[in-house]
């Protein structure tokens, strides 16, 4: 064995130091190697120890090898343990090196003692060199009919090991059918945990190519099977529980008492101490009632109590990742969590994002019951000693104004916030105010009397200041000094270093001057002065068009810059409910924790062992994307906003509702005509979208931060509660009470008869257009469902039966309506919804 | 992948670690890099978690404390490896493993108590609720069959198990049955919400005017348990526009640290005076108020009694040996318990 060890170490590139400690403990090896004193063990360990030590600060002590490998000639397992690691390490590198291993490894394979057979065969399958896979296949064959289960355990992980190493020599040695005999068959279930977790990667790898793994990978979702592992499932260790449960919640159960059979089955791992079970068994449970309304409910009930335990034992990571999927839950089902609110509040020494996301879930679960103590809670932490915590707090009490129908106290709170002289407060505050404004501008009196008191000085974050302007221009008739505030400001034109404030300056000044002219003229004089020679190119372009519709007529130039406003009804929501949808589905992994969907920040060859294809997976990927790419193409920059807006026109249509901008102007530039545009989403906030995640100011004003949904039709005048809630008696009670206001047959393309595999496709795609499902049941080729919408802020019900039989492509529709006017409008809607579905 | 598997083993993995060695940092990982080797070999391969349940592992691989070094002198026998394959791989009870024998039964039974609270600025309760766990020290030969009842489990709000727990026995009867691991182990952890009172009181008072603040602490025991309380502590943060701070008490001992942290140790309460802590605090030249609130957090330990009132009935032995001594005890800790002001 030396003369190899000789050419090593010639070969080896480099031997940074420690040449001569390796020499010297080269030598003492071969000392050691042939004696049988006793104690001898002992010093090998040492020196043992020494190699590794070594190895792991990078010296390259490959030289050693044959010496190694003579020392290990022994039954003392830690030595054992230390060679296998060191050959581990070089063989990767050196396939000279390996080569000799195998040779040393495979003896140890038919060693008496299991453990050393189990590690040696271990050690060899993890040796990842391609050349050498034929010497494993013999080792691996006798490990997986070895009488030990502890090196039948590791022979099963070796089969997955060889088959990323060399796919083709595993199949053809037939290893994967001997590891469906072992997982049905073997008494030890860790062993079957092993061969499902490597079926399940051979199999979903193979199945593209191979009909049989695709067959053999629908088979592990087969009742026999599913009820094989259930019946078993104290047997398995906790994390091969999660295993199997993962499983589980991709089996789709006959009936309805097939599903109570397995939650009942599966009620005490809710108790379980180990968290990912727990959450393993939540998933399950979601899953398994998704089509049963009612049940579903319930099932959030009775997960509530152990998540929230979760929540507050345990790490703060593990805290972190439990109200991940609370959050994802509470959007789902807030009031089920309304009552628990104060499992959400923040404890002092918890870590900001632990934070952050329950200020998150606070903002959620709140409703008219807890609304109160909410807020007050959160205004403490507006004290708060972590700014960045302090500053989400504020944004929080915010949004739960806006989405709040008495805001009486919360506006309270909020002015109070401007008083509290602290410069980050107070610009939370303001920004928050003006969206307050843009909602519910019947507060503005209020409001404007202490936000007139608040000096723009104080004021410096581009956000804070750019709000102020923008109320001092929209209420400058009822604020005293408005033209004079805003008249010192074009005089510090040049120090104000934010584009997004000198464009509301802008405006500002504007719409001041279509109120109150006298004082306000020469500070618009000014500011357009200022503005066209500013180096900016937006800034430049509006304050051109200011001037030059001024020029051109006055009333014109009103109508477009300050028409009379609608107030805001919803802000528009960042996420798609599509794409919560999604990530819904794939609960229990890191989806949940990056709030997108996996196939967002995976590349495809990464994606999950088990990622069944379905069709309407496929479908909703590319709708998504679409609304990924438009999103990004938002975020560019400032440059070509103007040209992004003048595309969104056209995708957008009608949607403006095409009043303001129809302006008669003959000089229209493309400058002119998307320039009025952002007028128009200005003016006409309704359809300006306010983005969460995305700065607030260009790509607010101009409400690209909406999705865009590509709407070539009309879109019906309707509006639907995105968030309508009917409980299933009201709905009966309703259904028999009201008369049928409207009946027809639809036809279904063919890519939504595709698509309509299970009842929970169409109701997911149903739920996105605010139409929600009530109940649903059948069998293709019959479907059978009841639907249910609100109309946008009124009581006002709509139902629908709706029976599909796919083969005929025909959907049997019938409407009843609280308000029977407005059931042709909703007919409309629901068709229109019901067309889209299946499309891309 | 299931990101609370992740996290899970990840702890798991640091416990077992720190069990072996009796404490986790850079320098032990160095000194026991062959053992933290052995149990990683053992507790996870190509990415999915194997065996990681101590009792198994320690037979596998011996710990390496002085035991076994003193064994291994004695005996001769240098292997920290035992030579046989544990038996319980292949038990059907995997927590436990094959046949400890011992010369005395013992079997102790511990309620560790954990409360979190938090009163706010008017001195309102806003949340209290107990996190508790029930941890058992056997050392029983044989495969023993225990169950344990409580006076009182209806009070428990959530509860979480060890596998050996088995669910039916509670289910239908709120008693736990089961066959412990060997050793000290977490039985069970239960919470118990909406309790109505702390066993002690806080009360901050901050006044500030022109440039100072006043500060006035009050601590005082609220309800007698019979109990005493002990180590109370009290901490909170010193907002960053405090220049220099001027804080005395007339119990225990206060210390400002460097990053502004001002630590109160109180021990027992006194029986004649309530301890107080007062004041002032000099702001920043520009401040006329403070603005910022501290947040003071509390703490303290009740030997004997477990807040939540969770009392043990009884504990059982199927098949007692002829000696078991049975031991029970209660304690009582702060956990998160704050008080804003």
């Amino acid at each position: 064995m030396a003369p190899p060890a000789q050419s090593q170490r010639s070969q080896s590139p480099s031997q940074p130091s420690g040449k001569s400690e390796v020499s010297d403990l080269k030598h003492q090896l071969r000392q050691l190697a042939g004696s049988r004193a006793p104690g001898v063990d002992d010093s090998k360990r040492e020196l043992f120890k020494k190699v590794i030590s070594y190895m792991t600060i990078g010296i390259d002590v490959s030289s050693l090898f044959g010496e190694m490998v003579m020392c290990s000639a022994t039954s003392d397992i830690v030595l054992k343990k230390m060679c296998y690691l060191y050959v581990g390490n070089y063989a990767k590198v050196n396939p000279d090196l390996a080569l000799l291993t195998i040779n040393f490894l495979q003896r140890d394979c038919h060693d008496e003692d299991p453990m050393i057979r189990g590690l040696a065969l271990r050690s060899l399958c993890s040796l990842r060199v391609a050349n050498l896979v034929e010497y494993l296949v013999g080792p691996l064959g006798s490990g997986l009919k070895d009488s030990n289960s502890y090196v039948r355990t590791v022979a099963v992980v070796g089969v997955l090991k060889l088959y990323h190493i060399s796919a083709s020599t595993c199949v053809d040695a037939d290893f994967p059918s001997m590891l469906k005999h072992l997982m049905l068959n073997d008494s030890d279930t860790q062993i079957v945990a092993n061969c499902l977790s490597a079926l399940q990667e051979i199999w979903s790898a193979e199945a593209s190519t191979s009909e049989e793994a695709a067959r053999e990978r629908e088979a592990l979702i087969s009742k026999p099977f599913i009820y094989y592992l259930l019946n078993r499932i104290k047997e398995f260790s906790e994390w091969a529980q999660c295993l199997v449960l993962e499983l589980v919640t991709k089996y789709v159960p006959s009936d309805s008492s097939e599903i109570f059979d397995i939650m009942n089955l599966l009620e005490d791992r809710l108790q379980h101490a180990n968290g990912a079970v727990v959450l393993a068994t939540v998933k399950v449970f979601l899953q398994l009632t998704l089509s049963m309304t009612d049940v579903h409910q319930q099932v959030y009930e009775r997960i509530k109590a152990p998540l929230l335990t979760l929540v507050s034992s345990g790490s703060p990571e593990q805290s972190y990742a439990v109200l991940s999927h609370l959050h994802l839950l509470v959007m789902r089902a807030p009031y089920v969590f309304s009552s628990d609110y104060k499992h959400f509040y923040c404890q002092y020494n918890e870590p900001s994002y632990v934070k952050r996301l329950k200020l998150e879930m606070l903002t959620a679960v709140a409703n008219e019951s807890n609304t109160y103590e909410i807020v007050t809670e959160l205004c403490e932490y507006a004290a708060n000693v972590d700014i960045p915590i302090a500053r989400e707090s504020i944004r929080a009490v915010g949004k739960i104004a806006l989405q709040q129908y008495d805001v009486n106290a919360i506006v309270d709170r909020l002015l109070q916030f401007l008083e509290m002289e602290k410069d980050y407060v107070t610009a939370e505050a303001l920004v928050l105010v003006k969206d307050l404004l843009r909602k519910y501008p019947q507060w503005s009196h209020d409001c404007i009397a202490v936000v007139g008191n608040i000096s723009s000085k104080n004021v410096q974050e581009p956000k804070a200041k750019a709000a102020l302007i923008w109320m001092l221009g929209e209420y400058s008739q009822d604020m005293q000094d408005a033209p004079y505030i805003l008249e010192s400001l074009v005089e510090n034109w040049d120090e104000e270093h934010s584009a997004e404030v000198r464009l509301h300056l802008l405006t500002a000044v504007m719409k001041c001057f279509f109120k109150r002219p006298p004082e306000t003229q020469s500070a618009l004089g000014a500011a357009l002065a200022a503005g066209i020679g500013d180096f900016h190119q937006d800034v430049h372009d509006r304050a051109l068009f200011y001037y030059r519709i001024l020029r051109y007529n006055v009333s014109v130039a009103e109508r477009v810059v300050n028409p009379p406003k609608q107030a805001v009804s919803v802000f528009a929501d960042t996420q798609s409910s599509e794409i919560k949808d999604r990530i819904f589905d794939e609960f229990n992994s890191l989806s949940v924790l990056y709030q997108k969907p996996s196939y967002m920040f995976t590349d495809k060859e990464h994606r999950g062992p088990l990622e069944f294809a379905d069709e309407l997976g496929n479908l909703s990927i590319g709708e998504a994307a679409h609304n990924v790419i438009s999103s990004q193409r938002v975020e560019e920059n400032d440059k070509d906003l103007l040209l992004t807006t003048a595309e969104k026109e056209e995708t957008r249509g009608s949607s403006n509702n095409g009043s303001v901008y129809a302006v008669p102007y003959d000089s229209s530039t493309s400058v002119f005509a998307s320039q009025t545009q952002i007028e128009s989403a200005i003016s006409n906030p309704t359809t300006a979208g306010h983005s969460q995640h995305a700065s607030f100011g260009i790509d607010d004003l101009l409400g690209l931060g909406m999705p865009a949904v590509p709407d070539v039709a009309s879109p019906p005048q309707l509006k639907l509660n995105t968030k309508a809630a009917l409980d299933p008696n009201a709905f009966q009670q309703k259904w028999r009470q009201l008369p049928v206001a409207l009946s027809q047959e639809l036809s279904l393309s063919p890519q939504a008869v595709a698509a309509l595999t299970v009842p929970q496709a169409l109701l997911r795609h149903m739920q996105s257009h605010s139409i929600h499902c009530i109940a649903s049941g059948g069998q293709s080729p019959n479907f059978k469902f009841f639907f249910f919408a609100q109309k946008y802020e009124e009581p006002s019900n709509y139902l629908v039966e709706c029976i599909i039989n796919t083969t005929s492509a025909k959907a049997q529709v019938k409407i009843k309506a609280d308000n029977q006017s407005t059931s042709q409008a909703f007919s409309t809607l629901f068709e229109l919804a019901l067309s889209k579905f299946g499309t891309p | 992948m299931p990101p609370l598997m992740g996290i899970e083993f990840l702890c798991r993995v640091s416990d077992v670690l720190s069990d072996y060695l009796g404490g986790l940092n850079e320098d032990v990982i160095k000194d026991n890099f062959v053992i933290v080797y052995e149990l990683l070999d053992e507790m996870i391969d190509n990415g999915f978690p194997l065996t990681t349940e101590p009792n198994i592992l320690r037979e596998m691989i011996a710990p390496p404390n002085i035991v076994s070094k003193v064994l291994s002198v004695v005996t001769g026998n240098s292997s920290n490896v035992s030579d046989t394959l544990p038996g319980a791989t292949g038990s059907c009870i995997p927590w436990r493993a094959a046949d400890p024998k011992y010369a005395n039964n013992e079997v102790y039974v511990d309620l560790v108590e954990e409360m979190d609270a938090v009163i706010n600025r008017d001195g309102a309760l806003v949340k209290c609720e107990v996190y508790g766990e029930v941890r058992v020290n056997s050392h029983l030969s044989g495969l023993p069959d225990l169950t344990l009842s409580f006076a009182n489990p209806s009070i428990l709000d959530d509860v979480r198990f060890h596998p050996c727990v088995r669910f039916r026995p509670w289910e239908s009867h709120q008693i736990l049955s089961f066959v412990p691991p060997d050793g000290e182990f977490k039985l069970m952890s239960y919470r118990v919400k909406k309790l109505k009172s702390t066993p002690i009181y806080v009360k901050p008072q901050l006044s500030s005017d022109a440039g100072k603040c006043r500060v006035n602490v009050l601590v005082g025991i609220r309800n007698d348990h019979g109990k005493t309380i002990d180590s109370i502590t009290l901490q909170f943060q010193l907002p960053p526009c405090i220049l220099s701070a001027d804080l005395t008490s007339n119990t225990g001992t206060v210390n400002i640290l460097g990053n502004k942290t001002c630590s109160w140790s109180i021990g027992r309460i006194p029986k004649d005076k309530t301890p107080s802590l007062s004041g002032t605090l000099v702001l920043e030249s520009e401040l006329e108020r403070l603005h910022v609130f501290p947040t003071f957090r509390v703490g303290f330990k009740i030997m004997g009694v477990a807040l939540s009132g969770l009392q043990i009935d009884k504990l059982d032995l199927k098949t007692a040996p002829s000696r078991l001594y049975k031991g029970f005890r209660a304690l009582t800790r702060a956990g998160e318990f704050e008080v804003r002001s």
